[in-house]
């Protein structure tokens, strides 16, 4: 197209809801190839909805999204699943289902009717269950892992799907930080093996270390959209997390980091107040 | 066309601790490539060869029973015309029907369970199958000739569920909800079928309990062909559900994106599994617990995730016959519905179901 490329998705007037008010207005977005997206905002802000929206697990109220230019809804699903994986938040584990059975699940888009197994399944399945670094887990129930553990059974599910690109609906929640950053190492690496990622983050430091872009979402809205750097603002934080706060560059990436103001200590004299209120209570 | 059953491309089991067979495949040539579960394939054939015991101490037991070295010839038409009269008339048809109900109870229970992911999401809990009997029981006693009965026990069936979709305000989702608006439809539909036939046959109890219950006795060919075509017609269609049915497992998001259409699959499932139902319930009442058990005693006997569906339909069919061969040589005699053989015993699992998805937290 003319020099330009064409972006990998990009959401045209999308308007978002679930019968009552939007959730997401008049909203225009597009992420291109090789991106690492991340969508930060505060609760209820439409992210998720947005993500999945661009995920076509959402049916929009209004507008499109363009998957590689062309609607996703006038596209087969399956079509669209061998380009385009969805991680959602909290996925169901079947009962007794081992690691390389949810792993071989990803595979769905990839058969027919008659034809649910191929060689190239058992090599997507194991170069996924290898990235996640699951190969000596693959015969475990995925119901017997730690929270981390399962969690990469969840990555390894979508990666077995072998789609060049990945949509994370707060893949990090529920671990603890350890764990965050091993996993969000993972997305970078397959990030720096060429697949698009786009994901949703509730922390603006984690996002900010590893996205390539930021996109700051208020009400519906997109308030802020580029290198993180210029994103994370203090000046923005507050405005649209309602947080006072610092913004420092982090020592080591160089990466902005949000350093929250300490609350008003309350005044000697109100304390006392609240106290004898609790006694009488 | 070579047919094969071949070992993966990879093979790592190093580790210690049992090690999950390999995964092998079904193929015939370009055409067809299907995973095959080994331990599933190793069952199901046992079950198989069980079905086939007991069907054969269905024909040979008790009074009438035709003695086994003779069932060879009167299945081709030769021997005594009393073992003829009893295969031809009285435990064949009997049988049959027996076998085809099973298989579609245990595909209605093991569709309906997995696009509920809940144990208890059957259709016999539900309120369906009492739906199903209420219509039946309409359609031959109320409309005799007017309404044919298996159309009566399909709008049965539909009403039921569509009335139970409606007052939980959530759909099929929530469990809980589930179960209590199943019971408020399944005490309407079998007060209504009591009503039915308290009016239009009155002094029968073994009408009532054909409605009521289920029951087997004084079947006919009619009634086997009516059921298998329905499993026939359903078969095709069950099969193109089973990719999708296990994706959706995971949650309507992740099924969504898969591409497997939540919506659409659980739509679909639910439409088979009324129609099975239904089926069933047209030639052998509203027999409890068979769809509720055997997609459970088929998952446990697997220790395969998903759907287990052809080997529930394997269980149920089992189920039944067994129950039917209890029922048939108990002391009671045959006046026993086999439905209050197949309640009795799936009533005590319903109570430990509930106590363990209680304790779980899923109700």
């Amino acid at each position: 197209m003319n020099g330009e490329t064409t972006p990998v998705l990009s959401a045209r007037s999308l308007t978002l809801g679930y019968g009552g008010d939007p959730v997401v207005s008049d909203l225009d977005m597009k992420v291109d190839e090789g991106e690492f997206v991340v969508i930060v905002g505060p609760n209820g802000c439409g992210k998720s909805t947005l993500l999945k929206a661009l995920g076509r697990v959402n049916r929009p109220v209004r507008g499109k999204v363009l998957l590689h230019g062309e609607d996703v809804r006038s596209q087969r699903a399956k079509a669209v699943a061998r380009k385009l994986a969805l991680l959602p938040q909290s996925p169901l584990a079947p009962e007794g289902i081992t690691v390389r059975a949810l792993a071989a699940r990803g595979r769905f888009p990839h058969h027919t009717l008659l034809r649910q197994w191929s060689p190239e399944d058992e090599v997507a399945i194991a170069a996924a269950l290898e990235l996640t670094g699951l190969t000596d887990l693959a015969d475990t129930q995925v119901g017997s892992l730690s929270g981390g553990q399962r969690q990469r059974a969840w990555v390894s599910m979508v990666l077995a799907q072998d789609s060049p690109t990945l949509l994370l609906d707060e893949p990090t929640t529920f671990l603890d930080i350890a764990h965050q950053y091993d996993l969000l190492e993972l997305f970078a690496e397959l990030h720096r093996q060429g697949r698009t990622v786009v994901a949703v983050l509730h922390d603006l430091a984690q996002a900010a270390r590893f996205a390539t872009r930021l996109v700051m979402m208020r009400d519906g809205e997109i308030v802020a959209d580029g290198a993180p750097a210029e994103v994370v603002t203090a000046d923005r934080v507050r405005t649209v997390f309602g947080l006072n706060c610092d913004v420092m560059p982090d020592p080591r990436t160089r990466t902005p980091l949000v350093i929250p103001h300490e609350r008003a200590v309350p005044e000697g004299p109100r304390e006392r107040e609240d106290s004898d209120h609790a006694r009488v209570g | 066309m070579s047919r094969t059953i071949s070992e993966p491309t990879q093979s790592e089991s190093t580790r210690g601790g049992p090690p999950e067979p390999a995964r092998r495949v079904l193929r015939v040539g370009r055409l067809l490539a299907l995973p095959v579960h080994p331990r599933s394939l190793v069952i199901g054939s046992a079950l198989l060869v069980v079905l086939l015991v007991a069907a054969a101490a269905t024909l040979s037991l008790g009074r009438l029973g035709i003695p086994l070295a003779q069932i060879p010839a009167a299945l081709g038409g030769q021997g005594e015309a009393t073992h003829l009269f009893a295969l031809e008339r009285l435990r064949g048809p009997r049988l049959v029907v027996a076998a085809g109900t099973g298989v579609a109870l245990g595909l209605a229970g093991s569709l309906f369970q997995s696009v509920t992911r809940n144990p208890l999401g059957s259709p016999d809990v539900i309120g369906l199958a009492a739906g199903a009997g209420a219509g039946a029981s309409v359609a031959a006693l109320a409309l005799p000739g007017i309404v044919p009965v298996p159309l009566g026990a399909l709008a049965g069936a539909s009403l039921a569920i569509v009335i139970v979709y409606l007052v939980t305000g959530t759909g099929l989702r929530d469990p809980g909800r589930l179960i209590i608006a199943g019971i408020g439809v399944a005490a309407m539909a079998t007060a209504l079928t009591h009503f039915v036939v308290s009016v239009m046959a009155r002094d029968q109890a073994g009408v009532l309990a054909s409605y009521v219950n289920g029951s087997l006795s004084a079947r006919s060919w009619d009634h086997a062909a009516t059921i298998w075509v329905a499993v026939a017609l359903a078969v095709p269609f069950v099969l193109a559900l089973a990719g999708p049915i296990t994706v959706n497992e995971m949650g309507d998001e992740l099924a969504d994106s898969l591409g497997a259409g939540a919506t659409t699959t659980r739509t679909g499932a639910v439409v088979l599994s009324v129609v099975l139902s239904a089926a069933a319930v047209s030639v052998a009442g509203p027999i409890a617990f068979i769809s509720l058990t055997a997609p459970q005693i088929a998952r446990r006997l697997s220790a395969a995730p998903g759907p287990n569906l052809v080997l529930s339909a394997v269980v149920g069919a089992l189920i039944l016959v067994c129950a039917d061969l209890a029922v048939q040589q108990s002391p009671v005699g045959d006046g026993l519905p086999v439905g209050v053989f197949t309640m009795a015993l799936g009533g005590v699992y319903l109570g430990y179901l509930l106590i363990r998805e209680w304790r779980k937290g899923t109700l």
